[in-house]
C-alpha cells in the first residue's frame, strides 16, 4: 500500500523555483497496477523518485507499507524495485549474471538465494542463452529483460517503472508488456509512467493523471471509461487536462 | 558490503579498454619517453659527435689550424659558407675578415663572423666549440703581445676563476629528483582518472546510479568503496611507474643510473618512495572523486581533470629554482609541492623523518577534508541524480 498526502517538491532552477509536485495526494492498493500519465515535465519521474526514497518531498508525506519514505528509507528499499527507462541501469562490461549477482549482493541475498533467484528469473524471462555474456553486445530486448530482472532480483512487493518502453521497438515493448502481465499475476503492486495510452489501457487497473505537478485525476480505469462515456484514453487524457487546468495548450 | 562493491568496481574498471590503455600502456610509453629524454639531456652530446664547420676556401692554413686541437670538427671548404649552413651541409660557418692574419700581426682590430642556427642543438654545440677555440687563440695572442712588451700576463689576468661541484653527479641526481615526482603525478592522475570519472559521472550518465541508490546500501559505504577503488588503481599505476622507471634507468641509461647508484641507503629510499606513492594515490583519489561527483557526464569529468593535472605541474617548475638546502617547512606542508621536496631530499641523500611525517599528515588531512566534501555532495540529490 502506498499512501501519498499533500506531497510537494520544488527544484531550484538557476534563480527561480520550479514546483515539480504540488500537494499531490492519492493512494495505491496492494496488487494494483497504476498508470501514471502526464506530459514531459509534468512531475511523473519526480513522483516515482519520491516514492522510491531517492528524493525527499519538501512538504507532505509518502508512506509505503506503513513506512515513511524520509524516516525509514531502508525498510522501503527492501520492498521496492525501480526501473528508470526501459533498458538502462546495467553495467556494460559485466555479464548479465554478474549484473544480477551484484545487485543481489547489494540487497543482501545469500549466494544460494541469488543462484535460485537468477535461475528463476532466467526461466521466467528466457535469458538462459545470454546470461553469461557481457551486456555491451545485447539487443534492446535482451537488455530490457536483464534490467527488469535486476529490478526484481530481491523479489520486491512494489515495482516502479519510469517510461519503460520509451525508445524501444515494437518487439521489445511487447516483451515488456508480457513481463508486466506475469508480475501482475504474481500479485505485485506496479506503478508505471507512460505516454502510450494503449499500453496503459491494456495493463493498468487504475490511472493517475498529472499536469504541471498537480494531480488532475485518479481512479479506476473502468470508472473513468463510464464517467467519460468513452474508452479512448487518449481523448480522455486530453479532455481531463483541459478541464483540470483550463489552460492546456499542446 | 564494502568489499563486494570494491571488487565489482575493480573488475568493471579493469575490463574497460580505455582504463587499461590509460592506466598501463600510456604511462609506460610516457615514462619511457621521459627517461630517455632526460638521459639524452644529461649525456655529454659533444663526445663522439662529428660537427661540420664551413670555412672559406681562401682561408689560410694558419686559420684552419685554430680548430686542429678539436678532433670532432670537420672543416668543409667552400666559396659560399653561409649557403652550406642554410642547405644543412654544415652546422655552422666561420668567416675571417680579409687580411685577418696581417691585422693580427700589426695589432689592428679585426673581425671573425660565426654563422649558425641557435635553435638547432647540434649547431649550438658546434658554435660553443668554435667559441672555445677562438677564446683560447685570443688569450694566446694577448699573452704573446704582453710578453713582447715585457709584461707578465698576471698583469691583465690577476686570478684564475675555478668552479668545483660539491656533489658528484649532482646534475643527474637533480634531474631524477625532478623527473620521478613529475612522472608519478602524471601517471597516477592520468591512470586513475578514467576509472574515477566512470564511477560517479559514468554511473549518472548510464543511469546505473539510480539503481545503485535504490539498494539498501548506505551512501557512505558506496563512497568509501569507490574511493578505495580509485586509490587502488592510482597505487597500482604508481608502483608500476616506479618499477618501470627503476628498471629502465638501471638497464638502459648511464647518467641516470650513476645518479641512482650514488644514493646512500637505496633500500630506504625505495621504501619511502612506495610510501609516497600510497599517500599521493589517496590524495589524488580524493580530488578525482569530487570532480566525478560534480560532473554529469564522463566527458565533463575529464574536462575538470585535465586542468587540475596541469596545475600539478607548476610545483615542478617552482622546485627547479630551489636548492635542497633552501627547503623549509613551507615546502613540506603544501601537497604536490611536498612530494617534489621529499624526493629532492631523498636524491640528495637526506632522509628527514620530520619532513616525511609532515608530508604524510598534510596530504592525509587534505584528502580527509576532500572526502568529507565528497560525502556532503554525494548525500545531496542534486549531485547524484542525472
Amino acid at each position: 500500500m502506498i499512501e501519498m498526502k499533500e506531497v510537494t517538491k520544488r527544484f531550484q532552477d538557476k534563480k527561480k523555483s520550479v514546483t515539480a509536485l504540488n500537494h499531490v495526494s492519492f493512494s495505491i492498493s496492494k496488487g494494483e497496477t497504476v498508470g501514471l500519465l502526464g506530459e514531459n515535465g509534468a512531475g511523473k519521474t519526480t513522483l516515482l523518485r519520491a516514492i522510491a526514497t531517492l528524493i525527499s518531498p519538501d512538504e507532505g508525506t509518502i508512506e509505503v507499507n506503513g513506512s515513511d519514505t524520509v524516516k525509514q528509507p531502508g525498510e522501503i528499499k527492501k520492498n521496492i524495485g525501480v526501473l528508470f527507462g526501459g533498458e538502462t541501469g546495467l553495467y556494460e562490461r559485466l555479464t548479465a549474471r554478474e549484473n544480477l549477482e551484484y545487485f543481489a549482493a547489494l540487497y543482501g541475498l545469500s549466494k544460494h538465494e541469488t543462484k535460485v533467484r537468477i535461475d528463476e528469473l532466467s526461466k521466467m524471462f528466457g535469458m538462459k542463452d545470454f546470461l553469461n555474456r557481457k551486456v555491451n553486445g545485447f539487443s534492446k530486448g535482451m537488455r530490457q529483460k536483464v534490467a527488469i530482472s535486476r529490478t526484481i532480483i530481491h523479489n520486491p512487493e512494489i515495482i516502479l517503472f519510469d517510461e519503460p518502453t520509451t525508445g524501444l521497438d515494437i518487439t521489445s515493448s511487447n516483451v515488456f508488456r508480457q513481463l508486466v502481465h506475469q508480475l501482475k499475476q504474481q500479485g505485485k503492486t506496479i506503478v508505471f509512467s507512460s505516454h502510450i495510452m494503449e499500453e496503459v489501457s491494456m495493463l493498468c487497473d487504475s490511472v493517475a493523471m498529472i499536469h504541471k505537478g498537480e494531480l488532475v485525476y485518479n481512479g479506476m480505469l473502468e470508472d473513468l471509461y463510464k464517467e467519460e462515456q468513452s474508452e479512448d484514453l487518449n481523448y480522455i487524457f486530453m479532455s481531463k487536462l483541459v478541464r483540470g487546468n483550463g489552460e492546456y495548450a499542446s | 558490503m564494502l568489499r563486494k562493491i570494491y571488487w565489482k568496481e575493480m573488475k568493471d574498471s579493469f575490463r574497460d579498454s580505455r582504463t587499461l590503455l590509460l592506466t598501463v600502456l600510456l604511462p609506460i610509453i610516457m615514462m619511457t619517453g621521459l627517461v630517455f629524454f632526460y638521459e639524452m639531456l644529461m649525456t655529454d652530446s659533444t663526445e663522439g659527435e662529428t660537427y661540420r664547420l664551413a670555412i672559406s676556401d681562401t682561408a689560410s692554413e694558419e686559420q684552419k689550424l685554430i680548430f686542429s686541437p678539436i678532433e670532432n670538427i670537420e672543416l668543409i671548404e667552400t666559396d659560399d659558407v653561409k649557403q652550406k649552413v642554410e642547405e644543412g651541409k654544415a652546422q655552422a660557418a666561420i668567416v675571417f675578415e680579409d687580411n685577418f692574419s696581417e691585422n693580427i700581426a700589426s695589432q689592428q682590430h679585426t673581425t671573425i663572423t660565426v654563422y649558425g642556427d641557435s635553435f638547432s642543438k647540434k649547431s649550438s654545440e658546434l658554435m660553443q666549440l668554435v667559441e672555445v677555440a677562438l677564446v683560447t687563440m685570443e688569450s694566446n695572442i694577448v699573452k704573446e703581445r704582453l710578453l713582447a712588451e715585457g709584461i707578465a700576463d698576471s698583469m691583465v689576468e690577476p686570478f684564475h676563476l675555478q668552479y668545483e661541484e660539491i656533489a658528484e653527479d649532482e646534475g643527474a641526481a637533480k634531474m631524477l629528483a625532478f623527473l620521478i615526482p613529475m612522472i608519478l603525478i602524471l601517471a597516477i592522475g592520468i591512470g586513475a582518472s578514467p576509472a574515477a570519472s566512470d564511477m560517479f559521472a559514468g554511473e549518472k550518465e548510464r543511469k546505473t546510479m539510480e539503481s545503485l541508490l535504490m539498494t539498501p546500501v548506505n551512501r557512505t559505504t558506496m563512497l568509501v568503496s569507490k574511493g578505495l577503488t580509485i586509490t587502488s588503481i592510482g597505487l597500482f599505476i604508481g608502483l608500476l611507474t616506479l618499477i618501470v622507471v627503476t628498471v629502465e634507468i638501471y638497464f638502459f641509461t648511464e647518467q641516470l643510473r650513476a645518479a641512482l647508484e650514488a644514493i646512500n641507503g637505496i633500500g630506504t629510499v625505495i621504501g619511502i618512495s612506495v610510501g609516497i606513492v600510497i599517500i599521493y594515490s589517496v590524495f589524488t583519489a580524493s580530488i578525482l572523486m569530487i570532480t566525478s561527483i560534480i560532473a554529469k557526464t564522463v566527458k565533463e569529468a575529464q574536462s575538470y581533470v585535465t586542468p587540475i593535472l596541469l596545475l600539478g605541474m607548476f610545483p615542478a617548475m617552482f622546485m627547479t629554482m630551489i636548492g635542497v638546502n633552501e627547503l623549509n617547512m613551507f615546502h613540506f606542508s603544501i601537497p604536490i609541492l611536498n612530494m617534489f621536496s621529499i624526493i629532492k631530499e631523498l636524491f640528495a641523500g637526506i632522509i628527514d623523518y620530520k619532513h616525511i611525517a609532515l608530508f604524510v599528515m598534510t596530504n592525509l588531512i587534505v584528502a580527509i577534508v576532500l572526502f568529507v566534501i565528497s560525502r556532503m555532495l554525494f548525500l545531496k540529490d542534486k549531485w547524484v541524480m542525472s
